[in-house]
């Protein structure tokens, strides 16, 4: 099964291991991952699924969408030109099966 | 968050709640019934009331347990049968089909410069009306009409009738003592929203703009379902951006020291998000359980119609210390007033663009003294929907 990290603030991590298909959002706020809120279901219409994804994984990842784009530009804690995507539009599965990011400061 | 059956309580009655009771101040009777449970039998409206932040987020969470498609809506009689009373994916297919229209790209395109002009015009308005006028009747209100009638492209419409069809239908959906000239009205108000519908959808398939009903005019969406929509959106459009300006005047003008830091910051998102956490605009909605289920403890029947109480649950002190004051220099906890899941408010960057980034700067910028009128006290009520609906106030 693919593995997830969260990166928190102050070097504690939470390590899940995430059935294929789900969402890093989706799978935080299931588990109980503090700092993902996800206040809009996965929609890419809140911005509260900020995370920075960690260099060795960006390549892996898919396009930035539009909607995911302007979203991006409404997070509360400052975006990352290279690191920053919404949570709830990355998927786990064959082409990812691990990853790690750091979770914002702040998602309201 | 299910808890093991041997945790499991029987959800209790609270038969001493009353409707008149809630429409003045609901705050004290959630902290009442939040002491003894997240979750209680009402009578007097005939749900399961839910008052805690914990229960109220599992319920918007989880679709699956917790319909939104309820039996019996007020809502679904008042303004027809809209993706809100609807569960993914046919929810989903008809919130696509707003497309961006309420996205940041297109309101930096198209809306700001529209608010922007619209708060002019109504601020102008406000000062010609003098010290002592109501700032709800005519600023808050007028303004949010008519930004809405832009956005959705009723150029057919006046912001009047806007107004007229907004608070009649969500008079409808909110009619839980079943008054039959408030079913009247909204019934009226549904007619004429249908005729003006049609009109600008046969207009937009010529001559296509930016607008909402624009973008619809060739969508796959059945009349039924535009229509019923159209009527949520004038609903959720309108009165909630007025009384999120209102009650975060209000706040603002009753704690100056909060006023002076937000004015020195410019903090207008933290007195809009602190505001709506207080006195959520869209205090109540409903959702229907599809199964016997446990939340938060509470042992819940298959069919139960419950009202999310957001309005309580973000005054729930489990979450929010000293949840029953106005504090912009709260820790940030996200609050539940947009709703959450997938019927999370599609409206919610309109709002803040019309409201934080346009209506609360601008109007202390214009009325630097802007203050309360000690001799006319503002009026504040509601509880399915609740905002300061007379706001009397003085400038030098
Ligand atoms: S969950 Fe709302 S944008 Fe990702």
């Amino acid at each position: 099964m693919p593995t997830v990290t969260y990166h928190h603030d102050g070097g504690t991590a939470d390590v899940l291991d995430v059935e294929p298909g789900t969402s890093l959002m989706r799978a935080a706020v299931r588990n109980g991952v503090r700092g993902i809120v996800g206040e809009c279901g996965g929609q890419a219409m809140c911005a509260t699924c900020h995370v920075y994804v960690r260099d060795p994984y960006l390549g892996a990842l898919p396009d930035i969408s539009e909607d995911e784009e302007e979203m991006l530009d409404c997070t509360t804690a400052p975006r990352d030109a290279d690191r920053s995507r919404l949570g709830c539009q990355v998927v786990v599965g064959p082409d990812l099966d691990e990853i790690e990011v750091d979770v914002p400061a702040s998602q309201v | 968050m299910t808890t093991q059956a041997n945790d499991v309580r029987p959800v209790p009655t609270a038969e001493w709640v009353t409707i008149p009771d809630l429409f003045d101040d609901p705050y004290p009777i959630f902290q009442r019934l939040r002491a003894e449970a997240p979750v209680h039998w009402v009578p007097a409206v005939d749900r399961y009331l839910i008052v805690g932040y914990e229960a109220a987020h599992d319920v918007e969470q989880d679709a699956e347990r917790f319909t939104a498609d309820e039996a019996g809506s007020l809502m679904k009689r008042s303004m027809g049968h809209s993706m809100l009373r609807k569960d993914d994916p046919e929810h989903a297919a008809e919130r696509q089909a707003y497309g961006g229209v309420l996205r940041p790209r297109a309101i930096k395109a198209h809306w700001n410069a529209v608010f922007e002009a619209n708060a002019r015009v109504h601020l102008d308005q406000l000062k010609a009306a003098g010290p002592g006028a109501d700032v709800v009747s005519h600023f808050a209100a007028p303004y949010a009409a008519e930004n809405l009638r832009l956005v959705l492209g009723f150029h057919n419409a006046t912001a009047d009738d806007l107004q007229r069809w907004s608070q009649t239908l969500i008079d409808g959906t909110g009619n839980y003592a079943d008054d039959p000239d408030v079913w009247a009205a909204a019934e009226r108000s549904s007619a004429e929203v249908d005729t003006a519908i049609d009109e600008m959808l046969a207009h937009f398939r010529d001559e296509p703009d930016h607008t909402l009903l624009s973008g619809l005019a060739d969508m796959p969406m059945s009349l039924e379902a535009l229509r019923a929509n159209l009527k949520m959106t004038i609903g959720g459009g309108l009165n909630e951006p007025r009384d999120a300006i209102a009650t975060t005047l209000w706040a603002l003008l009753s704690h100056p020291g909060q006023r002076e830091r937000v004015l020195a910051g410019s903090r207008w998102a933290d007195a809009f998000e602190e505001s709506i956490r207080w006195v959520a605009p869209i205090g109540m909605y409903p959702r229907q359980a599809t199964r016997d289920t446990v939340l938060d403890g509470l042992q819940i029947p298959a069919g139960a119609r419950l009202g999310v109480h957001v309005g309580a649950a973000n005054r729930d002190p489990a979450v929010f210390a000293d949840p029953e004051s106005y504090d912009v220099d709260r820790p940030k906890v996200p609050h539940l007033a947009f709703g959450g899941g997938s019927h999370f408010c599609a409206g919610a960057w309109v709002a803040r663009a019309s409201v934080v980034g346009v209506a609360l700067p601008q109007l202390f910028a214009e009325l630097p003294e802007l203050r309360l009128d000690p001799a006319a006290p503002a009026t504040i009520q509601g509880w399915v929907f609740r905002g300061v609906t007379h706001l009397p106030v003085l400038w030098s």
